[in-house]
This record gives structure tokens, sequence and C-alpha cells, in this order.
């Protein structure tokens, strides 16, 4: 400990300030890297209990997608403060463009074109499409922009559900259409490096491989889990670069005060734009990937205005206004669907109750039912019902949702910084001893206290 | 006998301290006014005494009640009427809603209508008038209105003459006049002149405080001792 | 289909025109149809137009009341009574409907919506969203329950309309115009609608204190009008009526009694209050003519043929929705300053 006191504030080479800066992100990707494996490990040892409590792969591959377009959702709403209520347009443009292109419905794009073209190109219509709706709407502020962002996209729900365009054959359009036509085993989404097969996996979780790059995981479900998840991971991290750039700090600069940044010179209405057409194209990337899921698009999980709804949920319960928020969101939002499903795989709350309670009190009955009998009818299937009663506690009590709670107790800077600047202390009392001499991050962090992300 | 009695309130607008122990009183019968700059704190201590603006600390007492804590619906029943600066009129209501809005349970419409035309009979005329058509002279006539028709002990009476021309600002002062032979008021206005034709008495405040007080018999419009507080 | 309009189109709309026996019946239906328009959105002025909370719960409540009216007619009402006893019976679960609807609105603005008053609108979307999912869910629960329990409870809900509208509701014809007389009924109804709701405006003191405090509550509070109060008053005849709108669905063909009733209400609603213009009854009424008219031409020209695509009336509902905004953001009467917030 005989370094001088300059030692200390010796910047560190870029790839440890790096890594120190991203310590938290990191800490998040290992975790949901080693969930799926994790979770099989704790059901062999804690069986119905663990599969009780944790959400399946499964589960956690939808909770990518809708967790991506809930980010979406929020790079627009909770950083300009335009609720954009209409968002699932943007979902279901990309979500029906995989499919359309997948069946060589598309001019021009020709059959069987590969996956991530169609997701890219799908995107890119989207954030077109973002731009003619924004021309509209960012004329028009507050209630007023919500309700036309909705409105367009209610007149897209109601022909998608009537136009036989979108289902070939005699299919009712409000039934949807599959991708890779009547087979779905047909439709193969490859995601990875173009052009090297190698580096290529089919991740239909259903039909799809069982390895990546040669290493063998037995379940395609783990390789669309592990794929999926790095391109949600991408896309989140694109947007927070965005958020995070002098764009982003007018985005904010637009919600916190939009006359202000007016006058400050800014012209903030292709700013708007700008940040919807990134939205769109973000919500369309996630719309692609519901298709490699779920392998169909219908009216009812693409445009339908609850889609939106659900996101708005998501968004809230894990923070408007954090990015990354809005993932966290919807896997309490899944977790609390899940453990009050009624299926024994995966398990739930009432598959549990029935190993562990005696026969005679699930059979007891009260007022003319059984207790097994009042599980189904109250309990089970009805996450949404408690998933609501839930949220309503979070708009009176916790407003600024999980993430955003975190980051008050903080000191209200983001959860990354704060992360990165407690290790900068430690690292600098290994060095010294001293307590609390703060690395130069630390006035970096002042400066931008105000930002989110 | 005191029918007011702010007693040493302390008021904030958000972080920034815009009272700093405002004490004052007003007797029975009498018309007291707030003498002042702009921004010193009158406006400010007539929201806190209809708690529209909550103090933070100190009493206000009025006819030996508690003021503060109450809702401003209930200051309002409890006696003390309001003719704000700028008028706010319900400019989509006509003029007779504008009285009838004013009239409390307690007291009959048809009276209280009566008693308001009485006093300006030009209102009558216009009674069905949207009250945001009407010229700003007839708007602050209405609000005067709706002061008397309020069944009030105290009128708290924010410059009724900004904005008006000199001929309606003596039809105002006049009906001003007529409204302290019975009701008592507090007084903010910038015309001096005025100011002292109306009130009895006078406070003078700077910087959220009250730094002067007295008769107005003693002082007259050119006095040292006001104008330096008055004008910039 | 994407709506393809048949080459014949004009000579169909000429042949219409040309028949006053046809232009009468769809004026008719048009009527009717704004009625029930305006059952659904006039609750929803009241709260969103005039308080500017913007309630996403109106059509749970809605879809309660259609429920409640279709358990209470179906017990009510017996095969042996004559048609004037049924609409007596009607008009009763009427009354009773509204006075729950309403007193469940007081319970949600007292216990939930008054927090929310100052806050950004942002936060009133979420909160009636989240307790519209909750009502939803609920409904759910208690409809799936009767199956479950061998049916103890057993209501056929979609049998309401089909056990209970008297026949003499059913099919008319005066000189050379077909209707039904439930169409009649349904604009007696709408039409009692706006009269009542203008009367409550114009013509109460709750009415005058409304105004009052939705254009500048201060001076509404100073004045002695306990703003709260009133619009919790607001809030519970809103919820009464669009209560009392499910009742009248729970009778009409179009729509049924059903969970999803609580959006197919809800968006419509939302359309008419914002065509009409934020603030503005007499929007509103204006505005739900307009769509129900709409909606009747659609209607005629998808069944005789013209446009073949059904889902033509909720297309164009929201079609004006999106015109009115991008050409007059205000709506028809809106008034300034009226939901620009946020």
């Amino acid at each position: 400990m005989s370094a001088d006191a300059a030692h200390q504030y010796e910047p560190d080479s870029w790839p440890v300030q790096y890594l120190q800066d991203h310590a938290i992100h990191i800490a998040v990707v290992l975790v949901f890297l080693a969930y799926p494996f994790a979770y099989d490990v704790l059901v062999d040892l804690f069986a119905l209990t663990a599969e009780m409590i944790l959400p399946e792969p499964d589960t956690m591959l939808m909770v990518f997608v809708l967790g991506l377009f809930a980010m979406s959702f929020d790079f627009v709403s909770g950083y300009t403060g335009y609720l954009s209520f209409g968002h699932a347009a943007f979902f279901g443009i990309g979500a029906y463009f995989v499919v359309l292109g997948y069946n060589g419905q598309l001019p021009i794009v020709p059959a069987e074109f590969p996956f991530l073209a169609l997701l890219l190109l799908g995107a890119v219509v989207a954030a077109l499409f973002a731009l003619l709706v924004g021309l509209l709407a960012f004329r028009l502020s507050g209630v007023y922009f919500a309700m036309i962002t909705l409105g367009i996209t209610e007149i897209m729900y109601v022909i998608s559900q009537h136009w036989d365009y979108l289902t070939p054959g005699n299919s009712d359009p409000a039934t949807g259409t599959t991708a890779g036509g009547a087979n779905l085993a047909d439709f193969e989404p490859m995601i990875g490096i173009p052009f090297i097969d190698p580096l290529n996996a089919n991740v239909h979780p259903g039909f799809g491989d069982t390895s990546i790059l040669g290493i063998e995981f037995g379940d395609s479900v783990i390789v669309a889990y592990l794929l999926v998840g790095l391109l949600v991971l991408i896309c989140y991290f694109l947007m927070q670069r965005i958020i995070h750039s002098p764009f982003g700090r007018v985005m904010i600069a637009i919600r916190e005060n939009e006359e202000r940044a007016k006058a400050i010179g800014y012209n903030v209405f292709y700013y708007k734009i700008g940040a919807f057409m990134i939205a769109a194209f973000f919500g369309a990337v996630a719309g692609a990937l519901l298709i490699v899921i779920e392998g169909t698009a219908s009216p009812d999980t693409t445009l339908f205005f609850l889609v939106t709804g659900f996101a708005l949920v998501a968004t809230i319960i894990g923070g408007l206004g954090t990015l990354a928020g809005p993932l966290f969101g919807y896997i309490f939002l899944e977790s609390v669907n899940e453990f009050l499903t009624r299926e024994a795989s995966g398990g739930g709350l009432q598959p549990w109750l029935q190993e562990v309670l005696p026969e005679s009190v699930l059979t007891a009955t009260i007022g003319g039912i059984t207790v097994d009998g009042a599980m189904d009818a109250f309990m089970t299937g009805h996450g949404e019902f408690y998933a609501g009663i839930i949220f309503v506690v979070f708009v009176l009590y916790v407003p600024v949702g999980m993430l955003g709670t975190l980051r008050l107790r903080l000191g209200s800077e983001t959860v990354a910084r704060s992360v990165s600047r407690r290790i900068g202390r430690l690292r600098a009392d290994d060095t010294t001893g001293e307590v609390d001499t703060d690395p130069p991050a630390e006035t970096e962090t002042e400066a931008g206290a105000d930002e989110s992300d | 006998m005191t029918l007011l009695d702010v007693s040493d309130i302390h008021t904030y607008y958000g972080e920034s301290h815009i009272l700093e122990g405002v004490s004052l009183e007003i007797d029975e019968g009498e018309v007291v006014a707030l003498l002042g700059r702009n921004g010193v704190g009158k406006t400010t201590t007539m929201r806190s005494i209809l708690q529209l603006t909550p103090p933070v600390e100190g009493t206000i007492t009025f006819d030996g009640e508690e003021l503060v804590g109450k809702d401003t619906y209930e200051v309002a029943e409890a006696g003390i009427g309001w003719i704000p600066e700028e008028r706010r009129m319900f400019t989509r209501l006509s003029v007779e809603e504008n009285i009838r809005a004013a009239v409390p349970d307690s007291q009959r419409v048809p009276e209280a209508l009566e008693t308001a035309y009485e006093t300006f009979p030009i209102l009558k005329e216009r009674s069905d008038q949207r009250a945001g058509d009407l010229s700003g002279g007839q708007q602050q006539m209405l609000a005067i209105a709706r002061g008397l028709v309020g069944d009030n002990d105290l009128l708290l009476v924010d410059e009724p003459s900004e904005g008006l021309a000199p001929q309606i600002v003596t039809d105002v002062g006049r009906a001003l006049m007529d409204a302290a032979e019975e009701i008592p008021i507090l007084l903010v206005e910038q015309k001096l002149g005025l100011a002292l034709d109306l009130a009895d008495r006078f406070y003078v405040m700077d910087h959220g405080q009250i730094i002067d007080e007295g008769e107005t018999s003693a002082v007259s419009t050119d006095d040292e001792r006001l104008r330096r507080y008055l004008s910039a | 289909m994407i709506p393809t309009v048949d080459p014949l189109f004009v000579g169909d709309v000429l042949d219409l025109l040309t028949s006053p026996g046809d232009v009468s019946s769809v004026l008719i239906e048009g009527f009717a149809k704004a009625s029930l328009y305006l059952m659904i959105a006039s609750g929803l002025t009241l709260i969103f137009g005039l308080m500017d909370v913007i309630n996403f719960a109106h059509g749970a409540f809605t879809m309660y009341g259609a429920y409640i009216a279709a358990g209470l007619m179906l017990g009510l009402v017996t095969a042996s009574m004559g048609w004037a006893t049924v609409m007596l019976v009607f008009l009763f679960v009427l009354v009773v409907v509204f006075a729950l609807l309403a007193a469940l609105g007081t319970i949600f603005e007292v216990t939930l919506v008054r927090k929310l008053y100052e806050y950004p609108p942002i936060y009133q979307i979420l909160l009636t969203f989240g307790i519209t999912i909750t009502m939803e869910q609920f409904m759910r629960m208690i409809v799936e329950f009767r199956d479950i329990n061998n049916g103890q409870w057993n209501l056929d809900w979609a049998s309401p309309r089909r056990q209970t509208l008297p026949s003499e509701l059913g099919d008319s014809e005066l000189l050379f115009v077909e209707f039904t007389n439930l169409q009649l009924f349904e604009i007696l109804l709408g039409v009692l609608t706006a009269v009542g709701i203008w009367a409550f405006l114009n013509r109460t003191r709750y009415g005058l204190f409304v105004r009052a405090g939705v254009e500048d509550e201060e001076m509404a509070k100073a004045l002695g009008i306990n703003v709260q109060r009133t619009f919790t008053v607001v809030f519970a005849v809103g919820s009464g009526i669009a209560g009392a709108a499910g009742v009248v669905l729970m009778w009409d063909p179009l729509w049924s009694v059903s969970v999803p009733l609580a959006l197919d209400v809800l968006l419509p609603a939302f359309v008419i209050v914002i065509v009409g213009g934020l603030g503005s009854f007499k929007g509103t009424v204006v505005a739900s003519l307009l769509v129900g008219m709409i909606d009747a031409l659609g209607t005629w020209a998808f069944t005789t043929g013209v446009i073949e695509f059904t889902g033509l009336e909720e297309l164009m509902i929201f079609s004006i929705l999106v015109v009115m905004l991008i050409l007059q953001p205000r709506g028809l009467f809106g008034v300034e300053g009226q939901g620009d917030h946020g």
C-alpha cells in the first residue's frame, strides 16, 4: 500500500473501465444465460416447488419477445412522453411481414427469403410506416396523440380480421396465418451470421436445431432461448446507446419540457418522429421474433389493442422511462400467469397444492363446491385478474415501477452507473486502503445523473 | 373586535419561500389596504387565507375559527369572499349562472340575483350572455357581484382597477365603497389614491413580510413613507 | 376481402335515394344506433370530456350493467307476462342497474380515482386500464364458475334477449317503411338520455357546479363549491349511465352480453367523445348521430352487397376518428384547453 496518491486516479485501460461500467449488464446477462440450465437443475432438486415458482424457459422465451416490444414502447412513450397507444401496429407489421414473406406473398421478396433479412426488412417497413403516422400524429399532443395512434392501429386490426390476402386459401383472416404454409415444420427461422452455415441455427422451438456451433444442448428451446435472447440483448444495447447519445438527451428534454427544448433551438418535431421510427423498428423486430416462437400471426396476438395494453402494464411495473424495466415487468407478469396456470407442465400453485394438501382438504366442500373446484374457479387460469390488482397497486403506490424505485434508492442515477461507481470504489480500496475515494468516473456520473437508461 | 387574525404565516410555492412570517388583523367594519410592489406576496397572502396555497406555519383565525387545514370551499362557507385578480369569470357560463354559482346553499337564489342586479343594472341586461363576452369593466362588476351575493363577512379584493378605463375605475370604486358599508374588505390595489380613499388602515409588504402599517388618514399618496416601497 | 366497391355502386346509391322506404329504414336504423352510441358515450363524456379523467373502465361498467340486467331479467320475466309488464320490469331493472353502477362508480372515485386527479393523464389511463382488466377477469371467473359448479346457477348469457324481449318489440311496418319496435324504443331512450343529461348539466345546481368546476376549479372552490363532492357525483352519474347503456345493449341484436363487450363499447365511446370534442355534450350528441348514421349506411351497403367487407362499420368508425384528428383535432365542438395536457 505504498502507492502514491496519484496512482488511484490513473485511468484504467479502457477494457477494464468498460467492464466496470457494464458490470451490472454483464451480471444480468450471465443470470439470463445460466437460467435454462439452472432451471433444470433446480427442478431436479426441488421438483414441483421449483416448477411452481420459476417460469419455464419456454415462458422466458416469450418474455424476451414481449419484453423487447415493451422496451420499444417505453423507448418512445417513456422517454419523449408521447404515449404510443397504437404501438401494436409495428408489432403486427413485423410479425405479418415475416409470415407473408416466408410464404412468398410479398411483392419482389422471393419466397423463403432468409428469416433475418425478413426481420430487418419488416423493421424498416415499420419505421417508414411510423414516419407516415408520425407526420400526422406529432402535430397533436396528450390524449389526442394517444388516440390517433390507437385509431390507426384499430383500422389495421379491423382490416387484418377480414382481409383474406393475409390468409391464402379458405382460412379465416381472423384466426391468423402460419409461416411455412400448412406445415409449420417447413418454417425454418435461421438466426446467425448470414451465408456462413456453421454460424447459423434454426431457432424454431418445436423443430429447430438442438445445437449451436457444434455444442449440443439436447433441447431446441434452449437454442431458441439463447439466440433470441442474443438478438433482444443487441436491440437493448442499441436502444440504450441511442438514449445515452445527444439524440436521447433531446428526447428526455422533450419529455421534461418541450417548450424549453424548442426554445433552445431543437427541431423537436424531427426528434419526436425519429424516436417514433426507432421505436417502431424495434417493435417490428419483436413482432418478427414472435413468429419464431408461435409460428403464426393472428390479429388478436399482434395488432389487438390489448397487445399494447399489456406492454403498458409491463412497462409500468418495470418502470416507465427505464429501458430495461419493461423486460423485468414482463418476467413478473408472465410469472404470475404461469404461477396460476392449470397445466402440470411448468407447474403452478394449483398442481403444487394438489400435491401438498391432503385429499380430505381438496375434496372438502365449502358452500357447495369443493376446495379443488374453488381453486379451479377463482385462481387457476385467472392470472390476469391478480396481475390487474397488482398493477393497480403499482400505479397507486409504486408509480415509478421496480427499476425506477431501485434507481431512486441509488440516488436518481442509472443502476449501471451506480454499480460501476461502487466497484470503482471497491477497487480503489484494494489498492490504497482508503475509503470513499471516488474514481474520476464520479464527475461524469454527476453530470449525467438526470439521464435514465 | 378582530374579525380576521393572520398570525406569522409562512407560505411556499414549491421550494421558494414566499411569505416569511406575515401577520395582520382586520376588525369588524373596516377596510384594510395591503400595499407593496409586484411580487412581494400580496396575492399569496390572500391565497393563504383562502387555503388555496395553505401556509406551512402560522395560524389564521376568522371569527374565532381556525382556517389553516380547512378546504378552500369551507373557508368560503365560513364567509370569506374572493374577488380575484383578472376577475376569473366562468367564461363559458352565462352572467346569471356566474352569479348563481356564487350563491351559498343557505341563501335563496332569486333574492341574490335581485341584489346583484340592483347594484349593477347592466348585468341584468346581459344576464343571458356568456361571461366571456363581457367587457373588462362588466366582468369586474360581475366579479364584485359574485362577492356580494355570497353572504360573506369579509371580502378579499385583489387589484380591482387593473386594466380598466379611468371612468370604469370610478364606477368600480364606488361599488366597492358601497359594499364596504356592509362588509369589511381586505384590498390589494396598485392605484394608491384609490386604495387610500377606500381603506381605513393599511399594511405595507416587502419581500414576504409586513414592514409598515398605519391609518390611511395619517398618510398621503406622495408620502415618502409609502412611496419608497411602492415605486420601483 | 379488402373493401372493393362494386362498379354498380353509384346505381345502388341512386336506388337507395329514390326509394323512400329504404331511406326511411336506414334513417330509423341510424337513429337507433345513434341512440345506443349516445348512451354508451354520454357517461364517458361526463367523466372524460368534462372532468378530464380518462376512464378506461367505462366499457367494463357497461359490461357489468349488461350482465346484471341479463341476470335480473331472466330471473324476473316469466313467459306468461304481457309485454307491458315486461317493459315495466325492464324499466325497473334499468333503475336498479343505474343505482348499482352509480354506487360502484362512487366507490371507485373515492378510493382510487380521486388520488389521480393531479397526476399526468397516463396514470389515469393506467389505473383505469388496470381496473378494466381486473373487472373483466372477475366477470370471467363468475361466468366460468357456473359452468364448473354443475350448472347450479346456470344462466345462458346469450339468451336474455331471446327469452325476455317481448315479440311486440319485433318487426313492424308503417306505410312502406320497415323497422323494429325495439329501434323505436331505443330512439326514445336515446332522446331521454340526451334530454336528461342536458337538463342535469344546465338545469340543476350540480350541473352548474360541474361546469364551473371544470372551467376554473380554484375559483369554484373559493365560491364555496365543494368541487370534490361534485366530481364524485359526476363520476357516479357517468358510471350509472354506462351501466344503464348495458341494460339496453342486452336487448339489441347487434350486441351481446359477454366479457369482450367491455372493449367493444369502450373504443367507439372514446371515438365519439373525441370526435364530438372534449368538454362538449352537444358535440357528443352530434358525433353519436354521425357515427350512428354512418354505421347504418355501412350495414345497408353490406347487406345490399354494395361493399363486401364485414368489418366495414368498425373500419368507418375509426376512420372518422383519424380523419377528425387530422383535420380538426379538437373535434366538432371541442373546448380550448381540454385534453392537451401531457
